[in-house]
């Protein structure tokens, strides 16, 4: 009566529902959001906070009696909006200690300095405060008091300031990187940010595949517990039902993948260049398509090996605790790349970067990996085909699990089970018509 | 190919191939399937004509479901000759609703959604889909959960939303597997209800089950399966003729007397309803005369033909405990 579906449109159907399924979840939106919104909380609470807070009381007990004088009149307007400089109380040398200590425990002064009567001579300068973690008054007070009792050594020892500098002036770096020619080019800070990049890459790559094929693995065990199997597989094959989630999954992933480099790329735009001149660069390397489009084909090629050996351990498990023992050795396998991912960056074509690259379970992170490199074409070549036929592999073995797995209750079975039905023959009747 | 195989079988009377076997709504001849050292199905034949409720008989782990899942594709036989609606069972799925035992719906997706999933798997166009799902929930007078999710429905409403979920495409041949299994009364009567009316739109049943009183009420045939092979089958009332004939007593008084009646064979004594199994020849008459004159209280006296139950009890000797 009706038109057949056939194999690609019913796993498209299926990819479609579990598209609009999942994008109707709160977890979706927690995942797209999560992302962004984390990385705008660690911009912007440390601001927040300092900004919140308002200057810290510091109080100086200056027995040389100029160092305070010359702090106090290098004081610029973002140093004031920070630190405010509180004159210690009237008396006695030991009742004024005895008082600044109360205000430092009582907390109306975050800190206290005493400088000595002869710094140029001594140097040294007490701090008291009881936050030892927020370094920032003591960083600030030291640095303006050396340069204060630097000046004066110079003037003692009648060194001129240019003298001083020429003397302490480290020696200049002028590096060079060679292009693909073997002529010398300059190293801009774009070419740091090249270096690095692939490794800010890896690491979504890698939380992308990890997150979204374990979305799939419970995915599939909650539908397996759903007891919905059984009359999906009357109406389409068990590869049409697998191909269907795979992909279902993977688009739904992409979407968030996508959507995270997107807030990236938006990001990096929205911070003017001439303020940090590292964000800008790091913005062209964000959006170069070179990376965006590597990323993509090692997101779906990875995503698919490991979608693969996940839905067929969902397959056979009817718990996520069942399925916490049997996928240790696919997480093991994982963590592998993640573990050599700086390594890797430090010399993208060594002895190391090379084998990895050719494991298939590795390539897609090791070749993002290498990206600053770049690998040979033929690198690129040779490990993409293996690649390809590897994910082909895990998927022909995959279906052949799911078939039997998606039926089955109770105990999972052991690895070598699996093993002996991805060697069985599936049987059928041929359609003889 | 089917015709060689089964003019090559020694099968005979109701399997006999006639020319009519290409309107079976099922022909399954010689299928055997094996899961590893487990003989699940061995050597089993049926056939069920086009029109007719079918029960699929057997206890727990016969072999039922095995072979329904066969006949759904979802299997596939070691060896032997399958032919749903005269087809392969892959070439015919959409033609096919199946009810599985283990059943359940997407939770979050909605009643009407979920229909419509299911007619879409089964090739129905989307907007056809939604309509059909509509019509259907309202029909059984689910019309206000079109829009609510599934996880909202009653046990008993989930179930209605899985039957329809097997003839929203309108298929030719309906295959329930256990569908009276975890239903409350009410419900059973609904599943009948929906059974027959499967019969009268023109579609084929056939349904498994190991309680013999559902499908004594419903079946036109039956087959009756124990360990993977095919102990009967036929249509109904042929095969309870075959059976040997009984007598069923409601009395009062001392059952003693019942013990060493003329021409009984076995008895079921309840206490106060008793089912007196007769041989062949015996006289049904002989008998009463003998519990009067015992001064026992008859408040009934049913000469009767056996019960499916009974039948099928004789067929498994005394292995059965349906």
């Amino acid at each position: 009566m009706f038109r057949s579906a056939g194999s690609p449109a019913r796993a498209l159907l299926v990819a479609g529902r579990e598209v609009h399924e999942n994008v109707r979840t709160k977890t979706f939106w927690i995942g797209i959001l999560s992302v962004p919104v984390l990385v705008i909380l660690a911009i912007a609470v440390p601001i927040l906070i300092e900004m919140g807070r308002g200057p810290r009381d510091l109080t100086v007990v200056d027995r040389s009696g100029w160092v305070l004088g010359a702090v106090e009149a290098e004081m610029t307007d973002a140093d004031r909006s920070r630190f405010a400089l509180v004159p210690p109380p009237e008396g006695d040398e030991a009742g004024v200690l005895a008082e600044l200590n109360r205000r430092v425990v009582d907390g109306d002064l975050f800190a206290y300095f005493v400088v000595g009567a002869d710094p140029v001579a001594d140097g040294t300068v007490r701090y008291v405060s009881s936050n030892l973690t927020d370094e920032g008054p003591r960083r600030w007070f030291v640095d303006a008091a050396s340069a204060a009792v630097r000046d004066r050594r110079l003037a003692q020892e009648e060194i001129s300031a240019e003298l001083a500098e020429w003397i302490q002036a480290p020696l200049e770096v002028e590096a060079r990187t060679l292009g693909a020619a073997g002529e010398e080019e300059d190293v801009g800070v774009d070419d740091y940010a090249r270096q690095w990049a692939p490794v800010a890459f890896v690491y979504l790559l890698w939380i992308s595949i990890f997150a979204i094929s374990q979305m799939l693995l419970t995915n599939t065990i909650e539908e397996k517990s759903n007891r919905i199997m059984e009359v999906l597989l009357s109406s389409l094959s068990p590869l049409e039902l697998m191909a269907g989630k795979v992909l279902g999954i993977a688009a739904t992933g992409l979407i968030m993948v996508l959507s995270w480099l997107a807030f990236a790329g938006v990001a990096v735009s929205l911070v003017p260049a001439a303020v940090t001149e590292q964000v800008g660069e790091l913005g062209s390397v964000v959006t170069d398509p070179r990376y965006v489009l590597s990323f993509v084909v090692y997101f779906l090629l990875g995503y698919l090996f490991y979608a693969g050996l996940l839905v067929a351990v969902g397959s056979v498990c009817s718990t996520l605790k069942e399925a916490q023992g049997l996928q240790t050795p696919v997480v093991i396998v994982i963590m592998v790349p993640l573990l050599a991912m700086v390594p890797i960056a430090q010399d993208p074509n060594g002895l190391l970067a090379r084998i990895l690259s050719f494991i298939p379970p590795f390539t897609p992170f090791v070749m993002m990996n290498r990206a600053a490199g770049p690998p040979a074409l033929w690198e690129y070549a040779v490990t993409t085909v293996l690649l390809v036929l590897a994910v082909a592999f895990v998927l022909w073995a995959a279906a052949k699990v799911f078939r039997v797995g998606v039926l089955m209750t109770g105990k999972p079975p052991r690895l070598g089970e699996m093993l002996r039905w991805v060697r069985a023959p599936v049987g059928g009747v041929a359609d003889d018509d | 190919m089917v015709a060689d195989t089964v003019a090559t079988r020694p099968e005979s009377g109701w399997l006999r191939r006639t020319k009519d076997d290409m309107d079976d709504a099922l022909f399954i001849d010689g299928v055997t399937k094996r899961f590893g050292p487990v003989l699940a199905v061995d050597d089993f034949s049926m056939r069920v004509p086009q029109g007719t409720i079918c029960g699929f008989l057997g206890q727990n782990g016969a072999g039922k479901t095995t072979t329904l899942r066969m006949v759904m594709s979802i299997l596939y036989p070691d060896s032997g000759t399958l032919r749903v609606l005269g087809r392969s069972p892959e070439a015919i799925k959409d033609r096919l609703g199946y009810l599985p035992e283990e059943k359940g719906l997407y939770k979050k997706m909605t009643a009407g959604e979920m229909l419509a999933y299911f007619a879409r798997l089964k090739g129905m166009p989307g907007r056809e889909a939604r309509r059909r799902a509509h019509d259907l929930l309202s029909e059984l007078g689910l019309g206000d959960w079109v829009g609510k999710r599934c996880e909202a429905l009653s046990k008993g409403m989930g179930q209605k939303v899985q039957v329809l979920g097997t003839l929203i495409h309108e298929p030719d041949l309906v295959i329930l597997d256990e569908p009276f299994s975890g239903l409350d009364p009410v419900n059973v009567e609904v599943m009948r209800e929906l059974i027959l009316r499967m019969r009268r739109e023109g579609r084929t049943v056939i349904f498994s089950t190991h309680v013999m009183a559902q499908a004594e009420q419903l079946c036109d045939t039956i087959v009756l399966i124990h360990r993977g092979r095919k102990l009967i089958d036929g249509p109904l009332a042929e095969v309870k003729a075959s059976g040997e004939r009984g007598i069923l007593l409601d009395y009062d008084g001392d059952g003693a007397v019942l013990e060493n009646l003329p021409g009984v064979l076995r008895i079921n004594d309840a206490g106060k309803q008793a089912e007196l199994h007769l041989e062949e020849n015996a006289d049904p008459q002989a008998i009463l005369e003998r519990l009067v004159a015992a001064r026992l209280t008859i408040r009934r006296f049913d000469l009767r033909e056996p019960s499916l139950h009974e039948i099928f009890v004789r067929a498994v000797g005394g292995e059965a405990h349906v």
